[in-house]
């Protein structure tokens, strides 16, 4: 038999959850009333997610702009992955670890001004 | 100090990451006049990086002292060997890049800092001494090389060629790097000679499985039978600088990495992988020749052209001694001089407004238009076709003499018995250039640097140069007595 | 107990799927690229159960070199996509047979 009990950590997380998310929605809607703030239109009421209109065909293409930030994001967020194991074994690599990741970095530095400067970060 | 001394070991490769780098921020802030200094500041730091390693090369360096970065790179006569012919192919697609690019309008810098880098990886292929480097060479390679494929963005050959490239060599680097997982599993290590302890007592299954994903990875990479489908796609749609980049630079290098690992990593175990590369070598020979026979393009003949010689080379692996490391060496040397020539022939071959001419029926009757062109083209035929007595027949002289020694009698029979067949297809631009009717179509003038590299090619095939086999032989032996010590 | 077979079966059967991603769909380029991070991915989980099986680092560290690679590799994969995309205006696996051998 289960021991119900052990999972009644999870049911509080849960109701705290709940609990919290709907004072954070409902909260501010209250308030916007009592102070005069709430004054809708068309704008206000649509939906709003990251420069796309909300609601397409699903398949549409989407600007080949976004292809391009992602690629530089991918490669610049997962190079800064090894930071982490650097950082926490600093004390043991000393020196020659700083400075070897201090190469590191400025040669991301190389190709994030090389990025820059033809211009792959401008949006127009 | 360790690190210093490991950086002093690698002062080559230093040279061409700081070029490289340097260069970028140049071409970013040049811009597209910036093209020609950085050809020729790329150009010299390969020079650069050319006599800084011959040294190490004469010397015949081996042993612990070329140990570099705690067992990860050995910097020893095998790599340094390689590098040379590396440097000074990646130099010659520097040199008639501009002339075919500047046509298309689509010169731009970059060209040379990824060649400059491919080159960096190349050097880090040759000299790895564990798995961890060898990845990181082969993928810096690869990267720059995927990119130089599809570099002419308006071609769409050129697009296509990249796309195929970069999705077979990454399945590729898959296998490989699957290989190398199951390899690092079930010995608990990865540096080459880690590996060769551990599996000094007979295979295991998974160490088995290990070493056959990496071969066939390692047998992608060098385009060998039955992993060579890509070769004539890429090589016919990349620009011809780059194709004749790519047949002769990343060759030397994944040929000397393969012959490392074969030798220093899974040597105890030779007899395992022995059958798979002397099956892979006459596959190759004999694919190589059998697809060559019916192309009309130019292009697409030299990829299978490669495909056949890279089997005559890995009949000097299948040895598994050192004098068929020596013998490889030798080829390779004499293979990357005639697919320079080659190329450059080829690049030479255009019509009076510039187009550049890549099929059979453009050169009919070269050698009463341009009879000098046809003559080097004569030269570089024979040779590659392994006629006496020119270089290409002294390549394979040695391989064979490697493969009787060693006791591998029928792969040497069967190997020459395929050079025959392969003897047709370089006939036939003797019969096309020389006995058919001029076409005259080949008008357009050639600069000097071709015209040069097409003379220095030809004449390291040429009979002449029995003079400098002796001391080729005698590096080529301290590069493979190098691979012994292991360690 | 979960012991190192099953982390090499489920490995193994992620790389089959990769493999098989790339030889068998006809459709979509994209896919391919999604196959072969499925294949670097299998190569990751083996890696890291050997490391933790073995008790040695190196492992690990091989892993976030093949992660940082794929990332390197996809990156340039995407960018040649974009580039075969504007010229062909099609990303379909059966139509990229402009040269045939």
């Amino acid at each position: 038999m289960v021991d119900l009990t052990q999972y009644l950590p999870i049911l509080l997380f849960l109701g705290v959850a709940v609990g919290l998310s709907a004072l954070f929605v409902f909260l501010p809607m209250g308030v916007s009333r009592l102070t005069g703030a709430h004054n809708p239109d068309a704008e206000k009421l649509s939906e709003y997610e990251c420069g796309f209109p909300a609601f397409e065909e699903p398949r549409d293409r989407f600007d080949v702009r976004f292809y391009l930030i992602a690629i530089l994001f991918i490669v610049f967020d997962l190079e800064a992955a090894f930071l982490f194991p650097w950082a926490v074994s600093l004390d043991l690599t000393g020196w020659p670890g700083w400075i070897t990741m201090m190469t590191f970095l400025v040669e991301l530095l190389i190709g994030l001004a090389y990025v820059w400067k033809k211009g792959a970060l401008d949006w127009e | 100090m360790d690190l210093t001394y490991s950086l002093g070991l690698v002062i080559p490769e230093l040279v061409l990451t700081l070029s490289g780098l340097v260069l970028l921020l140049v071409a970013a802030w040049g811009g597209n006049e910036a093209s020609k200094p950085v050809s020729i500041a790329a150009c010299v730091a390969l020079g650069g990086a050319f006599f800084l390693t011959a040294p190490a090369v004469c010397a015949g360096a081996s042993g612990p002292d070329t140990v570099a970065f705690f067992g990860q790179l050995r910097i020893d006569a095998w790599a340094g060997l390689a590098k040379l012919m590396i440097y000074a192919a990646a130099g010659a697609a520097l040199v008639v890049a501009p002339a075919y690019f500047d046509r298309l309008k689509a010169m731009r810098p970059e060209f040379a800092i990824l060649v400059l880098f491919a080159a960096l990886g190349m050097s880090i292929m040759v000299s790895a001494a564990d798995l961890l480097a060898l990845y990181i060479g082969l993928e810096l390679n690869s990267l720059a090389a995927y990119v130089l494929a599809a570099y002419l963005r308006d071609d769409d050959k050129s697009a296509e060629a990249g796309l195929k490239y970069f999705v077979l060599g990454a399945l590729a680097s898959g296998i490989l790097l699957f290989g190398m997982s199951l390899l690092y599993g079930f010995t608990g290590t990865t540096s080459f000679s880690g590996i060769n302890v551990a599996i000094a007592d007979g295979l295991s299954g998974g160490q088995l499985f290990g070493l056959i994903f990496v071969l066939a990875g390692m047998a992608f990479k060098i385009s060998a039978v039955p992993f060579h489908m890509w070769t004539p796609d890429v090589y016919e749609g990349a620009p011809t600088p780059v194709t004749a980049f790519f047949a002769s630079a990343p060759k030397v290098a994944a040929i000397a990495l393969l012959a490392r690992l074969s030798l220093e990593a899974f040597g105890t175990q030779a007899t395992a992988w022995q059958q798979i590369v002397g099956f892979a070598a006459i596959a190759s020979i004999v694919v190589g020749a059998l697809g060559a026979i019916g192309q009309q393009n130019i292009k697409r003949l030299l990829a299978f052209s490669s495909i056949n010689n890279v089997g005559f080379i890995l009949i000097g692996l299948a040895t598994a001694t050192l004098a068929g490391a020596s013998a490889m060496m030798i080829y390779l040397a004499f293979y990357v001089a005639m697919t320079v020539g080659s190329f450059v022939a080829l690049l030479m071959l255009k019509d009076a407004d510039g187009n550049q001419l890549e099929t059979f029926g453009d050169i009919k009757g070269l050698s009463t238009t341009q009879p000098a062109l046809a003559w080097c083209l004569l030269l570089i035929m024979f040779s590659l076709a392994g006629i006496p007595p020119l270089m290409g027949f002294y390549g394979k002289l040695v391989i064979f003499r490697a493969a009787v020694e060693a006791d591998l009698i029928a792969l040497a029979a069967i190997g020459i018995a395929a050079s025959v067949i392969g003897a047709f297809y370089y006939l036939k631009f003797i019969k096309v250039m020389f006995f058919d009717e001029p076409v005259d179509a080949v008008k357009g003038k050639s600069d000097w640097a071709h015209w040069a590299l097409l003379v220095i090619a030809t004449l390291v095939i040429s009979p002449i140069a029995f003079l400098g086999t002796e001391w080729l032989g005698g590096l080529a032996e301290a590069a493979a007595a190098a691979l012994a010590t292991a360690g | 107990m979960i012991g190192i077979e099953h982390y090499i079966v489920v490995s193994s059967i992620l790389f089959v799927l990769g493999v098989l991603g790339i030889f068998l769909n006809r459709k979509n380029v994209i896919v391919i690229l999604m196959a072969i991070e499925l294949i670097l991915l299998a190569v990751n989980i083996n890696l890291v159960a050997f490391s933790a099986f073995l008790g040695d680092l190196t492992g690990q560290v091989f892993a976030m070199f093949v992660l940082t690679v794929a990332a390197a590799e996809a990156a340039i994969g995407l960018a040649i996509l974009v580039i075969y995309f504007r010229r062909r205006g099609t990303i379909a696996v059966d139509d990229i047979n402009r040269m045939k051998g």
